[in-house]
């Protein structure tokens, strides 16, 4: 059953406007919070249990308070670039309600004390960067940007800045990278951002949806927000839910909802005739369930990671027993091959060597070696690099591959897809 | 300074320093690609990964600073096996080159393969395909397929040379090393970076193809190229020497050298060299063997009253064959007129901020230091005055080894063949000198590379050389001419002037032998 806290007015055509946002609550809370302490902001926070919403699930309140006190400049980066596939949450919110965002950024810049901020965008998201930069507009006009923003004394400029489309600018490091004017490629972590980030200061950086929940939980107190979801993974999510089910499309459910619930319920189940094969739970670099662990996973990072999988960025993706599961690997293997940045040499040369494998099998030239070294390069790649695009890059090859093995070696012998019968071209015409 | 424990033994370290540094200071160094002690760190190789005690995912030994009580092991199997496959990933992409590529026998990529590969690749699909034989500029030569990305080249641009010419472009396994547009590799160390690359993506033009490194042995001197005196090693065999890279001394050169000293080794090979004593009497030039020759020009030396008697110096000969000098035409010829050639003195003060400076003469301060010791006050007008009115009968000069970097030499000649006798010291075989009218000796001299000496760089520092090889045998030192001059015929070196090398400073920074027969790429196996 969904749950209305962040998409409640999403529905409505005004609320992307300044003005339909006021009319619904719209910066009401940014006044209340203006008129408290910024330490109480994240004490409230820290008490909510709000989690990362991009992937990682750190949590919020932690990660704001590993800021130094000492009054240096700090900056919040808002991380827009939604490049994990199967993710499209952070794109509504952008295009139906950007003050949201900005509202929830304005208070969380207050409560660590910066005085600049930046919206990282993927530079295709056309629609949504144009949304964001008239809501900024109509912002400064109004006077919730800019200096002594509602008398408050406390200033604050936000920017929007445009990504040219590299998935690797979503890491954190990355994204400072290419904030910072340089090729967006991760950085060395010690030191972690929020000691030396963005130009050299101290730098947060946080998910679209997560600063949007700020204001929420401003709004309602740390307690109601924990109302919602398990003891810990609090608060609502949205999900983005895709691939075969009848109603494809973003919902905001509580955390700890039955995942297959999400599916058959909001998502409106798989079309008549087919099964249910397999669920990838939190974007394509989460590890995949197959149809009896989605019976019994829930959609919070406990179970999930206890089932050897995560909740990641909340992108479902619903696999019916029509898709082969090799086919649906060499789409995987191909995106990180792509995206991966170069710079180490795990992840540059064994994203490269996973998907020449695949496609090597798809197109019927695979050996049965070929399947326990994938294995091998996918476990080897693991740990080992600069950034975790190299681990999120072999989990779904390791998953795949463990669970769906007979699909795997089906392919290998015979050099036809199991589940559709045909040749890789056959496939793909 | 903290204490911790590095594969079993307890060290204690300086303050700040890395694991890298401290496994290289238990005298077991890590292998490694993308580190380098004179760039920043990069820590993108992946290959010096460590176990921490304490810490499940391996961590990268040169980005990691040692805290107090550290255990760091890169022994257990977990790390080996890591490394093992950290290799396995640079060579999946990596050509088959061996056989054509100049780092056979020094690269990195070899020498780890041999220390703890040797396994057969399981790579079965197509490899990368690259640009190869590109021209970054006029003396590098990069070939995409064999880079590793390290990225130290481009790292040497950006922090040492600044210049800022080289990029990485294109993402993951596509990634190329390129000069960015309008600009080529065309810098005053860009040789630098063929000695830093670890495999064979950058080689040098100059020595492409002419050597296997194999048969080539090493020796450490000091560069002639200008006043700095960077430390150098010359590569060389019986037919000659073929590249000069440097070596690292804190004081004086870094870890780099500029590209005009990397060609100091061409004035030294045979094909440059006065091979043969001449002299040229009563117009007619013959051949004789350069001790008889010397003899023979002593007698006109000696027959010259010392007024009449003048020497030419130029800063290219060492502090003891300038004492040698001095004690012969001061000593025993009793003459004053000794002149210090000047090439360019004007650009003198002159320096590029890095390494090259204008005196392009390796011991313009040893020849000053021993002309004031010994109180020679002569000045270059003096020479010309003396030269214009007749008054020199016999002149001596000590010419340079390198005479591109003296553009005054054919107008010095011409004024110098004046003399009734010229008794020329020259190590080139020089075109020039077939115009001499008068009756001139050229005697045949070995250059810096075939002597042990001293020279006295720019800011006075003291670098004792060694002889390296002999690359003309007949050809005499400076002292030993001035004994001949004397009609002294022995030539055995003064035993009490066996010069030792001083080694540079040794930092933790500094490779030893050992480490590179283990895990650095530097180093030849011998002849076969």
């Amino acid at each position: 059953m969904e749950v209305k806290l962040l998409t409640e007015f999403y529905h409505l055509e005004e609320f992307r406007s300044l003005e339909g946002y006021k009319k619904n609550g719209g910066y009401l809370e940014l006044n209340k919070a203006l008129k408290m302490q910024p330490q109480q902001i994240i004490d409230e926070v820290k008490a909510s249990g709000l989690r990362g919403r991009g992937g990682a699930g750190f949590p919020t309140g932690m990660k704001w308070g590993f800021l130094p006190k000492n009054g240096e400049p700090r900056y919040l980066l808002c991380n827009a670039d939604e490049g994990e596939p199967g993710t499209f949450k952070d794109r509504m919110m952008m295009e139906r309600a950007p003050h949201q965002l900005i509202e929830g950024m304005i208070i969380s810049a207050f409560a660590i004390g910066s005085k600049k901020s930046y919206i990282y965008v993927r530079g295709e998201y056309d629609f949504p960067i144009e949304c964001l930069r008239v809501a900024v507009k109509e912002a400064y006009a109004a006077g919730y940007l800019g200096k002594n923003i509602l008398n408050s004394g406390f200033d604050h400029d936000l920017d929007v800045y445009r990504g040219a489309g590299a998935y690797i600018c979503g890491e954190e490091t990355g994204m400072i990278s290419s904030l910072e004017g340089l090729k967006g490629q991760p950085k060395l972590k010690p030191p972690f951002p929020a000691v030396q980030g963005y130009l050299r200061k101290p730098t947060i950086v946080n998910n679209v949806e997560t600063l949007a929940a700020v204001k929420y939980i401003i709004r309602d107190g740390a307690a109601a927000y924990k109302k919602y979801g398990t003891e810990k993974s609090t608060g609502t999510k949205l999900f983005s839910l895709s691939g075969n089910v009848k109603k494809p499309g973003n919902y905001e459910v509580p955390l700890g909802y039955s995942l297959m619930n999400l599916i058959t319920q909001e998502g409106g189940g798989i079309k008549a005739g087919r099964r249910l094969k397999a669920v990838i739970p939190g974007g394509s670099s989460a590890p995949v369930l197959t149809a009896d662990e989605v019976a019994k996973a829930t959609l919070d990072y406990e179970c999930l990671s206890a089932m050897g999988t995560m909740l990641g960025s909340g992108a479902v993706i619903v696999i019916d027993d029509s898709q082969c599961m090799v086919d649906v690997l060499g789409v995987l293997t191909h995106f990180y091959h792509h995206e991966s940045c170069g710079q180490c040499t795990p992840c540059r040369e064994g994203t490269g060597w996973l998907n020449k494998i695949v496609h090597s099998i798809l197109e019927g030239r695979g050996r049965l070696q070929d399947i326990d070294l994938l294995l091998k390069v996918a476990d080897n790649m693991k740990g080992r690099t600069i950034c975790a695009l190299s681990d999120a890059a072999a989990l779904p090859v390791l998953s795949f591959v463990q669970k769906f093995r007979d699909e795997f070696e089906f392919y290998v012998r015979e050099g036809r897809s199991k589940v559709k019968g045909t040749t890789y071209a056959e496939m793909h015409h | 300074m903290p204490k911790c424990t590095i594969n079993g033994k307890e060290i204690e370290v300086k303050d700040g320093a890395t694991i890298m540094e401290a496994f290289r200071q238990v005298g077991e160094p890590i292998a490694h690609y993308c580190y380098h002690p004179g760039l920043s760190v990069a820590g993108v190789c992946r290959l010096c990964i460590c176990e921490i005690e304490g810490n499940p995912r391996p961590q990268i030994a040169c980005n990691t600073a040692v805290t107090p009580g550290m255990k760091v092991s890169n022994k257990t199997e977990k790390v080996k096996d890591g490394a093992k496959w950290i290799l396995d990933f640079h060579l999946i992409n990596h050509p088959l080159d061996c056989p054509i590529c100049d780092q056979a026998g020094e690269c990195g990529l070899q020498e780890q393969y041999m220390e703890f590969g040797k396994y057969d690749p399981e790579m079965a699909e197509k490899k990368v395909k690259k640009h190869k034989v590109v021209d970054l500029g006029p003396s590098v030569v990069l070939d995409s397929e064999r880079c590793i990305l390290c990225s130290r080249c481009v790292r040497f641009t950006d922090e040492v040379s600044k210049t800022h010419e080289l990029g990485i472009f294109n993402r993951g396994d596509r990634s190329e090393i390129g000069t960015f547009e309008g600009k080529k590799l065309d810098n005053k160390y860009s040789l630098n970076t063929v000695d830093i690359c670890p495999v064979g993506a950058l080689t040098s033009r100059d020595f492409r193809f002419r050597q296997r490194v194999w048969f080539l042995k090493e020796g450490n001197t000091v560069c002639t190229g200008c006043s700095t005196g960077c430390n150098v090693k010359v590569y060389f065999n019986k037919e000659g020497l073929f590249r000069v890279k440097p070596v690292y001394n804190e004081q004086v050169n870094g870890h780099w050298m500029c590209d005009e000293g990397r060609d100091v080794y061409k004035f030294v090979n045979r094909d440059s060299r006065l091979l043969q004593g001449k002299k040229k009497s009563q117009g007619v030039w013959s051949e004789m063997s350069p001790g008889a020759l010397a003899l023979d020009a002593g007698n006109t030396i000696k027959s010259t009253p010392p007024a009449k008697l003048a020497v030419v110096v130029t800063g290219h000969a060492s502090v003891e064959e300038y004492e040698d000098l001095l004690k012969t035409f001061q000593g025993t010829f009793k003459t004053a007129n000794i002149f210090h050639w000047l090439n360019n003195q004007e650009s003198f003060a002159s320096f590029d901020g890095l390494l090259i400076r204008g005196d392009k003469n390796p011991n313009t301060q040893g020849l000053k230091k021993v002309l004031a010791k010994n109180k020679i006050q002569a000045t270059w007008s003096e020479l010309e005055n003396l030269l214009k009115s007749d008054s020199i009968e016999t002149l001596v000069v000590v010419g340079p080894e390198n005479q591109a970097v003296y553009p005054d030499f054919a107008e010095k000649i011409s004024k110098f063949a004046k003399v009734k006798n010229l008794v020329w010291l020259s190590s080139g075989g020089h075109n020039d000198f077939t115009t001499l009218p008068h009756y001139a000796w050229l005697i045949p001299m070995k250059t810096f590379v075939e002597k042990s000496g001293t020279f006295i760089n720019h800011a006075g520092l003291e670098q004792k050389f060694q002889k390296v090889t002999t690359v003309v045998s007949e050809a005499l030192t400076v002292s030993e001419v001035c004994r001949l001059f004397q009609g002294d015929k022995t030539l055995s070196p003064n035993p009490s002037r066996t010069a030792t090398f001083v080694e540079a400073s040794r930092s933790q920074d500094l490779v030893t032998l050992e480490d590179r027969k283990k895990n650095e790429f530097v180093f030849k196996r011998g002849p076969l």
